[in-house]
């Protein structure tokens, strides 16, 4: 039986009202912002977002918020840890009744991959360990984006950055993988999982409708198409991220305690459909085509959907 | 010497251009200097670069407080006080603006002293390219001309500038051949040197701090972003035709910004004193009820409040 949406099945039932007003100095077209205003519409307005540094440092930049609900800053390593004390404050008024349970908030750490895949790792693993009740809301745009594109260990393999440059030894740009952080989260066992992208709105919202009945901690990857640092236009922000869903190459899923369900099965276009679309992919289709690297991309992800299909 | 500063919107080669003046300069046996001034980049908010070029060992540094010459990218970004382009202008600076405006027109539209010469580059770039792309061979080939650099240093510099950014060979052309023709076509206007008195010395200013629990950013207003307007940003904007439109939502869903929003009759509702024109709308509309028009003087025009 193929996975059905049960909130979410028509357009017009995403919700009118906005959550994450405009005004914010994020990039034109940012696929990031793109995904986290239809989450809030879905999350609602009764949310503390814990934000490590990153792009979305440039939501609330003084003395300016786009939320009408709180934000805590923290640094790119410890927004988890900051959503502990939130969470513990929280359940600590109730308890004593300070502040009544029907003004209890959710807690939604906002970080980007740099912070997701590298340096909050730890704490992230400590949170989840200990059960903390929290969404994490990663805008996974590849790359140290705020700082000007630099390699993130969530860069694909192939992809230029201004660390990760095609040289002579590495014609091919990035030779690393990129880290399966949601393989990662899954080892750790918490109740919800899931991969989203914005070009996927109903999708999108489904998720987040389904992981507010569970408690605990609660992760959500975001495909972030970003103009600036994958050098496309503005305007093709959907575009990219329907094609990197529609070649398979972010697959999107959901792990409903531990068992993994994929949500769209995608005819899987080639993956040149996909790398063409952006300059940071460029050097792989000129000066000369560099098939190998290329091939290299589409069998990874053959190997990956014949694993999860069979 | 002499100073050159660089106006423009992040995506729009503001940087670039300056780059490519100090290495023409440089090619020329000049001494050059050049740097860009970003902040938290973005794409489309406002940057500035500064370029120093001269026979001499450049020994000032920093930002150019007094520049002999001005090049605004962008003519949006003129009414934008944040953007503080018209910082240190005097009679003798000479200001050269992108706009479809004629010099004498440009120079009484924004009521700008001295010596002013403008040229429509974005025109040209969509006639060269079909579509808004970075400005940065033209940006350089006028201040290029105006400063009297050689059209074979600035066709050298943007080659090399240009090859160094990725861009494929058959770009590169198209960009050489359009800055060749912004070399030709901008109007002259002189930029004088600067005087070769040091400038006074500022005194140093030390910060003030304050306790923690004043000096720190707290924000205590709730959803006030509004009061920041975006709409500077735009190089196009997208204008809606009523009757092609089919009410779908897709632009409304899809705008990051969320500066969409739909009536009762499902007709989209642009807020274009935030809209930042990404043109996802004008990409994503399946009925082409949403067309992208140049920035111009109209009644969706941004107007800094």
């Amino acid at each position: 039986m193929p996975w059905q949406r049960e909130t979410f099945k028509k357009i017009k039932q995403i919700p009118r009202e906005e959550h994450v007003l405009p005004g914010t100095s994020l990039c034109a077209g940012c696929g990031g912002l793109e995904a986290l205003r239809l989450a809030a519409k879905v999350l609602g307005d009764d949310v503390v977002y814990v934000n490590a540094a990153g792009c979305f440092t440039m939501l609330a930049a003084y003395p300016f918020t786009p939320f009408k609900g709180s934000w805590l800053y923290t640094t790119m390593g410890s927004a988890p840890a900051g959503a502990q004390g939130v969470r513990d404050a929280l359940d600590v008024l109730i308890a004593k009744g300070r502040l009544p349970q029907r003004d209890d908030l959710k807690v939604v750490v906002l970080g980007g991959d740099g912070s997701t895949y590298d340096m909050a790792l730890s704490s992230t693993s400590g949170a989840i360990y200990r059960g903390l009740d929290f969404y994490y809301f990663c805008y996974d745009n590849e790359a140290y984006g705020n700082t000007g594109v630099q390699l993130s260990a969530a860069t694909p393999y192939g992809a230029r950055t201004t660390t990760s440059p095609c040289s002579l030894q590495h014609p091919a740009g990035t030779i690393q993988e990129k880290k399966d952080i949601f393989e990662i989260w899954r080892a750790h066992k918490p109740p919800y999982i899931a991969t989203v992208a914005p070009r996927y709105p109903l999708d999108l919202a489904e998720k987040f409708a389904r992981a507010a009945t569970f408690t605990g901690p609660k992760l959500f990857l975001a495909l972030s198409a970003c103009p600036t640092g994958w050098l496309y236009d503005p305007g093709e922000t959907p575009e990219v991220a329907k094609l990197a869903v529609e070649t398979g190459l972010w697959p999107l899923k959901e792990a409903i305690n531990g068992a993994v369900t994929h949500t769209y099965l995608p005819k899987r276009k080639p993956v040149e459909e996909y790398l063409k679309l952006q300059g940071r992919f460029r050097h792989l289709f000129e000066p000369t085509k560099q098939e190998e690297a290329i091939r290299h991309i589409q069998e990874r992800v053959d190997a990956y959907w014949q694993r999860v299909t069979v | 010497m002499r100073s050159i500063r660089f106006h423009g919107r992040g995506g729009q080669g503001a940087k670039t251009a300056s780059r490519i003046v100090g290495t023409a300069a440089f090619l020329e046996g000049l001494t050059a200097q050049d740097s860009p001034l970003y902040g938290a980049e973005r794409r489309g908010a406002p940057v500035s670069a500064s370029t120093r070029i001269g026979r001499e060992p450049i020994r000032e540094r920093g930002l150019i407080l007094q520049p002999d010459l001005i090049i605004i990218a962008d003519e949006s970004l003129i009414d934008d006080s944040s953007a503080r382009v018209l910082d240190g202008l005097s009679e003798r600076t000479a200001v050269f603006v992108n706009t479809a405006l004629g010099s004498e027109q440009a120079r009484d539209r924004f009521r700008i002293p001295g010596r002013v010469t403008a040229l429509d580059l974005t025109d040209m770039t969509l006639r060269q390219f079909g579509k808004p792309v970075a400005l940065s061979a033209p940006l350089g080939a006028v201040a290029c001309r105006l400063l009297g650099l050689k059209a074979e240093s600035l066709r050298a510099a943007v080659a090399g500038e240009l090859a160094d950014l990725g861009l494929p060979e058959a770009v590169i052309e198209r960009n050489l051949a359009l800055a060749a023709s912004c070399y030709e076509s901008v109007p002259l206007v002189p930029v004088e040197e600067t005087a070769g008195a040091m400038p006074a010395p500022v005194p140093l200013w030390t910060p003030v701090y304050e306790p923690p629990t004043v000096g720190s950013a707290r924000i205590s207003a709730s959803a006030n972003s509004p009061l920041h307007e975006t709409g500077g940003w735009r190089t196009f904007r997208p204008v809606l035709v009523p009757d092609k439109c089919n009410g779908c939502w897709l632009c409304f869903v899809y705008c990051p910004d969320g500066v969409i929003s739909m009536t009762k009759d499902d007709l989209p509702l642009i807020d274009y004193d935030h809209c930042k024109g990404c043109q996802i709308c004008v990409q994503e509309c399946p009925t082409k009820a949403l067309v992208a028009e140049r920035e111009q003087e109209g009644a969706g025009t941004w107007r800094a409040k």
